[in-house]
């Protein structure tokens, strides 16, 4: 027995020591191993090999491709290789970034990426929030440089539940995002909000100004509420000059949403439309007021160009630039047709009871098939870079950086070319209401602008309309698997 | 009857294999067109089928097999049935007006005027500008605030405001169906005009002889004679009526409302707008099969008028 214990002492002892040394060196192996693929995994973002050029696929006039086309040799110049740009409207753009990410092809390795497509893209678009993170990577990165509400509702989404919003969005921070679970999944490039655009030179008419006064006892100014802006609206409404009031852009298509959720959330109500609970909140008392007044504009108070109820935001644009309306709502700057004596100027959305202009962003993503991840990471923060969006000003990018924001502001030649849009749109986005995140947003989008072309057009009251709209989004919702909270 | 029975045993092994080495050669012959006709058309049309029976997501996780689900999807949504009407409403008034112009205009044609070639020239000019093209014309042409239609209406006293009529489900019936007639009525035209020059002239004579007037001229002896070709131009244009998409997405995307979405639209933005592709599928063979039930009947008019060329 006792040999038996002495042996088996012995033995657990031999083992012991055994399994220690095979421990220790299973523990260091790991640690070799941990650390040496850590350092590899540094250095593969700062080693991986520079490609001769890079693939991009981009908005034509959505995303304003020009400012990309003319940054091309600076980044030429700066980084030592081309970017292949391919650009597209937007319809065949998205057929094109959704088939290619579809067949997982790397042929792009960056995409543009609109705001409604990302619910239904985060398995296939690659996180870059480690490369965010990455020092060495990201060292000039300046994250926190971008717009706080145009950064998160752009880029950062939970992948396997991209219906979810971050909540801490006051600023930027990278590390926070990946401890609440979630990823950033691009760098926000050019944000569109819905701004006030008015004939200045009609405003600071004298005889304008006092004939307006005589008849509100008000000055003549950008109005700062909707009653306001009915009444300026009314104001410079005369069919017979071929004058009206305001453009809306009431026809068949997502720009009557874009519309309609302004001023719903300008009345009171969510401008998201549908909430994070999977409800509509667009057919409430607030949603059918809102409608109420936008089809009264149309056709009660008549202050609005023939052809409204089949204006896309490019009909209504042509209409303001040919001296058709005193006012108009657009995504973009404008511009007056040289026949049009006369000048520019820009004011944010009226205030409700609340405030929300419609805002969407496009990202500049990377591939997540493609085979240059990490300079196509190095590529979008170039293009996203203050120095490059500054630049881009002049060819009418819409930046997404508060810096620059502050540059265009101070900027003559700036003002002198744009008037106060800049300052304006940097005001808008700030108080924007984005889209909800639906992987079916079309059909949703879809349900809505029929509903608002339909009062619109008075083929429906607004109760009745928005009544049909809400029923078949809650179904359109059912059928993507979303189920109401 | 035994020999006989003896010699057609004797000879089939022979039969056979002549046949067979006939049939070979046939079947080496045509199985570069086969080839392509399984990669081109079968293949796909088997995938069609094996798609609309799933939930296919493109884009992620989730794609499985659903059974019927799309199709009762498809067929139990109401708005599926409104543009399945509002395209066959498209193509009838479309296909008839197309050939009542046609008809005239090809009988004007044949008239053998010193301008009748320098007009047929300019007639089938229509036939030679995308329909994208030509709706992107239409649609600033209709525009109410600066297009040249509501500015002539007004000028010349027919309408005392501008009209809408892109905002109006029935005026933009009329700019989709108008737009659709200008452009392929002169298709038409030429295949009337054809159909005229082979009506022989001698029954003409001896009608006039016998004292027939221009009306029955035309319904006895000219209609007649040109019923094949009138087939030929129904089916034609009817086939190629119900794929119209291109200039209906340009001039109303399917709107006011949906009011004017044809069911090419439907599938355009079930596939590839929302990119769901089973139920896209389900509809795009629903919509097959429709057509196959009319494309049947319609093959039968042709057949049932060519008989006279026949004879």
């Amino acid at each position: 027995m006792t040999d038996f214990s002495e042996k088996a002492g012995s033995a657990k002892m031999a083992l012991s020591r055994r399994g220690i040394l095979k421990s220790g060196t299973t523990l260091l192996a790991c640690a070799l191993a941990g650390s040496t693929l850590g350092a590899l995994s540094r250095q593969a973002f700062a080693a991986a090999a520079k490609p001769t050029s890079l693939n991009m696929l981009y908005a034509t006039s959505e995303a304003d491709s020009d400012a990309i086309k003319a940054a091309l040799p600076d980044f030429k110049a700066a980084m030592g290789f081309d970017i292949n740009l391919d650009t597209m409207p937007y319809n065949a753009l998205q057929q094109k970034a959704f088939a290619e990410l579809a067949s997982g092809s790397s042929y792009y390795d960056i995409m543009i990426v609109d705001t409604p497509w990302m619910p239904a893209l985060t398995n296939k678009i690659e996180p870059i929030t480690d490369m965010v993170l990455d020092g060495a990577l990201s060292a000039d990165l300046n994250v926190k440089d971008f717009i706080p509400k145009v950064f998160f509702d752009t880029a950062v989404y939970k992948r396997d539940a991209s219906n979810l919003h971050f909540d801490k969005t006051d600023v930027v921070d990278p590390a926070a995002i990946k401890a609440g679970g979630f990823d950033i999944f691009g760098l926000p490039m050019q944000a569109n909000a819905l701004t006030l655009a008015y004939r200045k030179d009609l405003f600071d008419d004298s005889a304008n100004q006092k004939a307006y006064k005589e008849k509100t006892g008000k000055d003549l100014a950008p109005p700062k509420d909707w009653d306001e802006f009915t009444a300026i609206a009314q104001f410079f409404t005369d069919p017979s000059k071929r004058h009206w009031g305001t453009t809306l852009m009431a026809g068949a298509g997502d720009w009557a949403t874009d519309d309609f959720k302004t001023l719903l959330a300008g009345f009171g109500g969510d401008g998201h439309l549908v909430n994070d609970k999977f409800e509509p909140t667009f057919d409430s008392p607030e949603g059918v007021a809102a409608l109420t007044f936008y089809a009264d504009l149309i056709n009660g108070k008549k202050v609005t160009p023939p052809g409204t109820t089949s204006a896309s935001w490019d009909n209504v644009a042509t209409s303001f630039s040919d001296g058709l309306s005193a006012m108009t709502m657009n995504y973009h700057d404008l511009s007056l047709s040289p026949s049009v004596k006369g000048s520019v100027a820009y004011a944010v959305i009226p205030m409700g009871k609340s405030i929300g202009p419609h805002f969407g962003t496009w990202m500049l993503s990377v591939n997540s098939f493609s085979k240059n991840k990490e300079w196509a990471y190095r590529a979008i923060q170039w293009f996203t870079s203050a120095a490059t969006q500054t630049k881009a000003l002049a060819h009418q990018l819409h930046p997404t950086r508060v810096s620059v924001y502050e540059a265009a502001i101070k900027d003559p030649a700036i003002g002198e070319r744009f008037a106060n849009f800049y300052d304006v749109l940097g005001k808008s986005l700030a108080v924007g209401v984005g889209r909800p995140r639906l992987t079916n947003y079309g059909d949703v989008d879809r349900a809505i602008w029929v509903a608002v072309n339909d009062a619109a057009r008075g083929a429906a009251t607004p109760e009745a309309a928005l009544k049909a709209a809400g029923g078949q989004v809650r179904d359109l919702l059912a059928q993507a698997g979303y189920k109401a909270q | 009857m035994t020999v006989t029975v003896a010699n057609d045993e004797a000879r089939r092994p022979l039969g056979r294999l002549a046949f067979s080495r006939h049939a070979a050669m046939g079947w080496g012959l045509m199985s570069p067109a086969l080839v392509i006709l399984a990669i081109m058309a079968i293949a796909p049309a088997i995938y069609l089928v094996y798609v609309s029976f799933r939930h296919e997501n493109l884009l992620g996780p989730g794609s499985m097999f659903v059974g019927l689900q799309n199709y009762s999807r498809v067929v139990s949504n109401r708005e599926n049935w409104s543009a399945a009407l509002s395209t066959i409403q498209f193509v009838v008034l479309a296909v008839s007006l197309e050939l009542g112009f046609g008809l005239g205009l090809a009988l004007l044609l044949n008239r053998r005027l010193p301008e009748s070639d320098l007009l047929t020239a300019l007639f089938i000019l229509p036939l030679g500008v995308a329909p994208v093209v030509s709706a992107l014309v239409f649609r600033v042409l209709l525009d109410p605030a600066y297009g040249w239609v509501d500015y002539y209406l007004q000028t010349w006293g027919l309408i005392a405001e501008p009209i809408d009529w892109l905002g109006n489900p029935f005026t933009a019936w009329v700019a989709i169906v108008s737009l659709d007639v200008w452009q392929w009525t002169p298709f038409v035209t030429l295949i009337l005009l054809a159909g005229l020059s082979g009506v022989p002239s001698d029954p003409k004579e001896a009608a006039i002889m016998d004292g027939a007037g221009p009306v029955q001229l035309f319904w006895h002896i000219t209609l007649p004679f040109l019923r094949p070709f009138i087939a030929i131009a129904l089916v034609l244009r009817s086939i190629d009526a119900f794929k119209t998409f291109g200039s209906i997405f340009v001039l109303t995307t399917g709107g006011p409302g949906t009011s004017t979405e044809v069911i090419n639209l439907t599938l355009y933005r079930i596939a590839l707008q929302n990119f769901d592709i089973g139920a896209a599928a389900a509809l795009g063979i629903v919509f097959l099969v429709f057509l196959s039930v009319i494309m049947q009947q319609l093959l039968g008019v042709i057949g049932r008028n060519t008989d006279i060329l026949e004879d």
